[in-house]
């Protein structure tokens, strides 16, 4: 069986070669049947791939140790939803994961997008072939799946850590959209490369990037959620390099599809959008590179690899390529209009832009620091947290800002007694709020209170802007509040979408402000019976029990939880000690308040002898709006993706489908 | 424009950078001799490990991940769950008079497999 | 189970190359078909954006995000911008349609 899953990824890189040269043969020299057969190609080594992951799945789902792949990263105990999720959980997997998701996305985007036309497909798909041919080149000849070896009588097993439903979908998601950025980077490419500057490529993968920026923001929220439940130390991020790695990507992108709707309203930007879907591409190639190469110094990543060369190559190549590219046609790219006014929503945009790109070079100046330190001064330097967070405070806040006076200005220009007029009521309100904030102690944290009262700003203008949006179509139409609300939601997906996902902004950033600026903790040894008070909370310690689960030995301190002079909860923080894999795992337990969003936080540091604990207990406030959020950012991208009837129709007769006389036949 | 702006941030930064005196270095045991300030070091735990980091501190010995020399550490504060004698680790501290005094709850362990962080603050 | 799996190996390169060699067997002519040519649809594109403009505009005034003033100020800009694209648009008609490129 392995000799399937080796011979299916020969063929597919095979094919991934083909599509490469016919595919740009073809498009140079216009020959549909090549062009035709290079994107055959392309969906045929999507099934070779599917193919070789069956072959893999079912070998982990037998665990059949003669995989050497198998055998290193699950055992006979383990549960088999967990036996299947480590297809991606190791080196070899998961970059056939990637080929998966890609080759798959390949096959999609060239089939089913009519609105890129045929001009312009038959150069995306070589670009494709391109990235295609790289992975596959990788799990046949670097890192295979496929090694064979003489059967192991049991596996070494599943990191304890990583046996959770989370970390179960949260690789998925995150190659869902690591992968899914490749698509607007081929279509850019494409445009390039046949010569055309229109918006086609940008109208073609609008969807494919707005979902791909959704899956990658839903994938480090749950990777946040399984940091703080599983590895327990209270928080959720720590800038570990392949966090940041999934962040810098997303960044690029919430930086993309701003500015293409400038390109879009404007004609403006086109060299800037081309240079920000390169980044993002490169971005999310080098993210895959930071995760698996082991290049740099984090908890996430020690061991070294034989990809890293590769990949570090391929990203070189891809950077050069790419502005080469860009270089060639940058003549016909030149936009002829200009910014009208430095206060208008253009400009606004523009400031976002600038933001979002200057936090994503910080970070990844933070990230890479360490290697160019070490080869200029002979010394690895890293950057700490003080670093992270001053930028993010510095570049975070005011595009907090920015997101509540965007949507407020119009387009060209605006005027400044519109602006006092439109931003009254918001200010107002966010200075009350602020005030009652100090009031209430908010003070403590300065950053904490400006996130809050522009929170508090930007929230106002959402909701102002549905009023007012409900209240002109109530004018139009006559309907009902409620049906006024929805049909103006149905009528402007993308704006009012885009409203709904700057709300869960709003929500994460006062999770963010509430859990990092205002948590309180504390650490004590207690004996049974003996207590912690922590703010109003009062944890008493009971004692320590031993149970046997399927694969390991769960121990667990009994706490008693009071607040208010009643008992509230009971909770078990502990550890689990897995025999298999001889690794012990911290087992946090967490009590969420639905009414003020907090979390109290026990850990179970460490059980001594003589019977009692090292205990550490936190507090942290409005943390649960974090995974709110990431709820709400669902809903808005969703809505924004949700297919538009007459907006279709509009780009079909643009790019003549419905118009023009139909295709020559033979 | 977009020139000025992409100047003026980094201009703000190289200002941070320089204010704040940059990052920690990463250091092995064997390099260890010469920094007094905080450093941050990593290497490979070695047998015995004794004490108690909640209490008067857990002692051991930390060696060059490639090479023999060791230097005695205390630490106090969380210990992560991976952390064994054997195991990979890095940890902040100071280095004065041939002891390593850890800055409480900075240890991280380090796993042989992929995907594997373990945290504490 | 090798020959097995040899089996489906080879259909499956068999099918590979049978589906890559498809279009080579079809009956369609070698060119790639008309499209409208790139001035035609910059100023297609330019007209788009000049109308929308012109509904944003609308839209803003309606929920009162511009007001009165601004709108009668603005709207005689844009309603000129929109006129013009679709005048080029016009006279760049009698050249759509392109035949087959060479």
């Amino acid at each position: 069986m392995p000799e399937l899953g080796r011979a299916a990824l020969v063929v597919c890189f095979g094919l991934a070669l083909y599509a490469v040269v016919a595919g740009f043969w073809g498009a140079h020299t216009r020959r549909r049947r090549l062009s035709r057969s290079a994107q055959n190609a392309l969906v045929a080594a999507f099934a070779c791939t599917i193919v070789a992951s069956a072959v893999l799945l079912v070998a982990l789902a037998r665990s059949d140790f003669t995989f050497t792949y198998v055998a290193q990263h699950t055992s006979r105990e383990l549960p088999t939803p967990y036996k299947l999720a480590s297809f991606y959980g190791g080196q070899e997997g998961s970059l056939l994961l990637w080929l998966l998701v890609l080759t798959g996305y390949s096959t999609a985007a060239v089939l089913l997008d009519r609105k890129a036309g045929r001009e312009l497909v038959v150069w995306v798909v070589p670009v494709l072939g391109v990235v295609a041919a790289f992975f596959s080149m990788l799990v046949v000849f670097v890192a295979s799946p496929f090694h064979t070896q003489l059967a192991n009588v049991d596996g070494a097993g599943l990191n304890p850590s990583l046996q959770s439903p989370y970390f179960q979908i949260h690789p998925p998601l995150l190659y869902l959209g690591y992968v899914g950025l490749t698509v607007p980077f081929a279509f850019a490419m494409g445009a390039l490369l046949s010569g055309r500057t229109d918006e086609r490529w940008i109208v073609a993968t609008r969807r494919w990037t707005l979902a791909a920026w959704m899956f990658l923001g839903v994938g480090q929220l749950l990777g946040a959620k399984w940091a703080y439940e599983e590895v327990g130390w209270g928080g959720y991020y720590a800038w570990d390099p392949v966090e940041n790695a999934a962040l810098m990507p997303w960044l690029a992108a919430t930086a993309f599809l701003h500015s293409v709707m400038v390109q879009e309203k404007k004609g403006m930007l086109k060299v800037w959008n081309m240079l920000l879907v390169m980044l993002a591409f490169s971005l999310s190639l080098f993210g895959t590179f930071l995760t698996r190469s082991g290049v740099l110094n984090s908890i996430h990543s020690f061991t070294e690899s034989s990809i890293g060369p590769w990949f570090l190559g391929f990203i070189c190549f891809v950077v050069a390529a790419s502005l080469a590219l860009l270089f060639y046609r940058l003549p016909m790219l030149r936009a002829k209009t200009k910014l009208e006014s430095l206060v208008s929503r253009e400009a606004t945009f523009l400031y976002n832009n600038l933001l979002l790109v200057a936090l994503c070079l910080t970070i990844l100046w933070g990230v890479t620091f360490p290697i160019l330190s070490e080869a200029v001064r002979g010394e690895a330097v890293t950057v700490g947290r003080p670093y992270y967070n001053f930028f993010f405070r510095s570049f975070g806040l005011p595009l907090l800002l920015l997101m509540g006076i965007g949507p407020l200005i119009a387009w060209r220009r605006a005027s400044l007694s519109s602006l006092k007029r439109i931003f009254f009521g918001p200010t107002v309100f966010a200075l009350a709020v602020g005030i009652l904030l100090i009031a209430l102690g908010a003070g403590s944290s300065l950053p904490g209170l400006i996130a809050y009262t522009f929170s508090a700003f930007v929230a106002a203008t959402i909701v102002l802007e549905f009023a007012r949006g409900t209240a002109a179509r109530r004018t139009l139409s006559g309907d009902s509040v409620p049906r006024a609300f929805t049909s103006l939601i149905a009528r402007n997906r993308r704006r009012y979408g885009g409203y709904v996902v700057h709300a869960a902004i709003v929500l994460l950033a006062i999770g963010i402000a509430g859990s990092s600026a205002y948590n309180t903790s504390r650490s004590a040894r207690l004996g049974p019976g003996q207590s912690l008070k922590l703010r109003d909370y009062t944890l008493v310690y009971r004692g320590v029990t031993n149970t046997r689960s399927a694969n390991a030995i769960e121990e667990r301190a009994t706490i008693d939880v009071y607040r208010g002079g009643s008992r509230i909860a009971v909770m078990h923080p502990g550890k689990n000690d897995y025999p298999v894999e001889q690794q012990v795992s911290n087992e946090v337990a967490i009590r969420s308040d639905w009414l003020t969003g907090e979390d109290l936080f026990l850990i179970t540091e460490q059980v001594n002898g003589n019977g009692t604990i090292d205990f550490k207990a936190i507090i942290n406030p409005l943390v649960n709006m974090i995974w709110l959020a990431g709820l709400v950012f669902v809903l808005g991208s969703v809505i924004t993706l949700w297919p538009d009837a007459r907006e279709e129709q509009r780009l079909a007769i643009r790019y003549g489908r419905l118009a023009r006389a139909p295709e020559p036949q033979a | 424009m977009i020139a000025l702006s992409v100047a003026a941030v980094l201009a703000v930064f190289l200002l941070y950078s320089s204010i704040a005196g940059g990052g920690t270095p990463s250091l092995r045991p064997s390099s260890l001799s010469g920094h007094s300030g905080k450093v941050s070091v990593s290497g490979v735990v070695l047998k015995p490990v004794t004490g108690d980091a909640h209490g008067a501190g857990l002692r051991f010995r930390l060696r060059d991940k490639n090479g023999t020399a060791a230097v005695p550490i205390v630490y106090k504060g969380t210990v992560p769950d991976a952390f064994k004698a054997g195991g990979d680790i890095v940890v902040d501290g100071r280095y004065a008079n041939g002891v390593f005094t850890a800055i409480p709850g900075t240890l991280i362990t380090k796993c042989p497999s992929k995907y594997t962080p373990k945290q504490t603050t | 189970m090798l020959t097995a799996a040899l089996v489906i190996g080879a259909l499956l390169a068999v099918a590979a190359v049978w589906f890559v060699a498809r279009p080579f067997l079809g009956r369609e002519p070698d060119v790639l078909p008309a499209e409208p040519p790139p001035e035609r649809l910059a100023l297609e594109e330019e007209r788009d954006r000049a109308l929308a403009a012109l509904k944003d505009l609308e839209f803003d005034h309606r929920t009162g995000k511009i007001s009165d003033d601004d709108y009668r100020g603005l709207v005689g800009d844009l309603r000129r911008d929109a006129a013009e694209a679709l005048k080029a648009l016009d006279r760049g008609t009698p050249r759509a349609d392109a035949r087959v490129p060479d």
